[in-house]
């Protein structure tokens, strides 16, 4: 008898056998480990998403979602009210507003890769993806410098979840609500010292005349947060982890740099790390021959929209060539992820720098630790060696 | 379901069975129609997905607020058919309907 449990750590670490299952099988499946709904076909879940009337975001987006969080942020509210908010953050990270965070950001690059040259072996995690994260978004967001590894210590905690109580631990929820003061922290300094800096107008912005609510304004600054540590760092992670095991992949990208945006949108599809996002019904739906009811949570597989031979030929073959347009890596719709122009510079910058430090390089570890999440997926921890 | 054709920057014509509520974006983005960036994936937040509406002119249902202040940041010419396809929802009566992209989208 098949199941899925996306707290398992045997989905954590290879869940396309399970997805593959999913849509030739079971394409709406319910888990009941999950307690959902998990659609996994690639046109299903583009059909969900442009749906938002019927597959809501306001009960929450993650898998495993945090207290108190749905309704009041990006991810977690519907249109109008979702498209009022999101139009208050967008302009910022458009990507013809971000140019004066180019050279910054390729600055941070240099200036984390260079301390890996001549080292025989390194976690990718830790010594790289880790710092360059925090100072990218420290950059973007104008955060005050000083916390950068704690912040990022919490991010990555805060989006785990424990995979025997199927549910968020002590640990997760303390690690949010560390956050959750430390963003107060910001606005409260932000609102009394306002800078030219997307936290400021955030925090004093209004929508139809009304001021933003205080829940909204903290609750959609920790999110940005833990967004901009944890998936780009965890992305980070994944697009190592592929240049590590294609070398050829990566010997192109070594040799000629601008393929790297070929190659960062194949790894958006491949083994992107926001595998699974949720969605609520509004009201009953049938969708092959099974009736899901109002009120009823659904998992949209993004992992398994991205590996739907339906849609991308030779689903499972790493190739930067592939151009996959459409591909479901920053999820779609009104709820596409906020952050696609400033991950695609960073990526591309990070390994324009990393690579020129270290060009060839091999993975060390056979099984990597994955983390704990039913959201995400990448590496904890990724050894690398230099050949 | 319904049919749409693209033109693509070169001239050159795709037509693509669009499913009843995708947006048109999303059809030419999954089928890899050329001259569509869609950067934003389709929240009306990038103004990247910018077309020209050929046909149907009547029959589409008009830009809302937030589209219209969003066309004001298109790379190309905006012009009284200009619109933003990740916010027209496909439905039956839009067969035939034919977007034309421009030279540039960033």
């Amino acid at each position: 008898m098949f199941s899925f449990d996306p707290y398992s750590p045997a989905v954590d670490a290879d869940p396309f056998p399970y997805y593959k299952t999913l849509r030739d099988e079971h394409p709406c499946f319910w888990s009941k480990e999950a307690g959902m709904w998990v659609l996994s076909r690639y046109a299903d879940i583009v059909t969900a998403l442009n749906d938002w009337q019927t597959f809501s975001s306001a009960k929450g987006n993650l898998m495993t979602e945090l207290p108190n969080r749905a309704g009041a942020t990006l991810g977690t509210t519907d249109p109008p009210r979702h498209d009022r908010l999101r139009g208050l953050i967008q302009h910022a990270f458009m990507k013809r507003n971000l140019e004066s965070l180019a050279e910054p950001i390729k600055a941070a690059a240099r200036e984390v890769a260079e301390p890996l040259r001549g080292e025989k072996q390194f976690d990718f995690v830790e010594d790289f993806s880790a710092k360059f994260t925090v100072k990218v978004l420290f950059a973007a967001l104008g955060l005050p410098m000083g916390d950068e590894a704690q912040v990022r210590e919490k991010a990555v905690l805060m989006v785990q979840s424990d995979p025997h109580t199927r549910t968020k631990g002590p640990e997760h929820i303390a690690a949010y609500n560390w956050m959750q003061d430390y963003a107060s922290k910001v606005i409260a300094e932000r609102r009394r010292n306002p800078q030219n800096d997307l936290i400021s107008h955030f925090s004093m912005a209004e929508i139809d005349g009304d001021k933003l609510d205080e829940r909204e304004v903290l609750l959609t600054t920790t999110t940005l947060i833990m967004a901009g540590v944890e998936s780009l760092g965890g992305f980070l992670a994944m697009f190592a982890l592929n240049m590590a095991d294609h070398a050829d992949a990566r010997r192109q990208c070594v040799a000629n740099p601008a393929l790297l945006a070929d190659a960062i949108e194949e790894s958006l599809r491949f083994n992107t790390s926001a595998q699974r996002f949720r969605r609520c019904l509004t009201r009953d739906h049938t969708l092959h021959g099974q009736t899901m009811r109002e009120g009823d949570f659904v998992c949209l597989a993004y992992g398994s929209g991205n590996r739907d031979e339906r849609q991308f030929p030779n689903p499972d073959v790493y190739d930067i060539a592939r151009k996959p347009k459409g591909h479901l890596g920053f999820g779609g719709s009104v709820h596409a992820c906020l952050g696609t122009a400033i991950a695609r510079i960073s990526v591309k910058a990070a390994f324009e720098e990393f690579h020129k430090v270290v060009p060839e390089y091999r993975r060390v570890q056979e099984q990597l630790p994955w983390m704990p999440s039913s959201t995400f997926r990448s590496p904890l921890r990724l050894d690398l060696a230099p050949a | 379901m319904p049919k749409v054709t693209y033109i693509e920057p070169s001239g050159n014509q795709v037509e693509i069975d669009v499913p009843v509520g995708w947006s048109v974006m999303q059809s030419a983005m999954s089928n890899g129609v050329e001259g569509i960036e869609a950067e934003c994936g389709g929240s009306c937040a990038c103004a990247t997905c910018h077309c020209y509406v050929e046909s149907h002119a009547d029959v589409v249902p008009a830009a809302g607020e937030t589209e219209l202040s969003m066309l004001g940041n298109v790379v190309a010419e905006r012009k009284p058919n200009s619109r933003l396809c990740c916010q027209i929802k496909m439905t039956p009566e839009l067969e035939g309907l034919v977007v034309r992209f421009p030279d540039a989208q960033s």
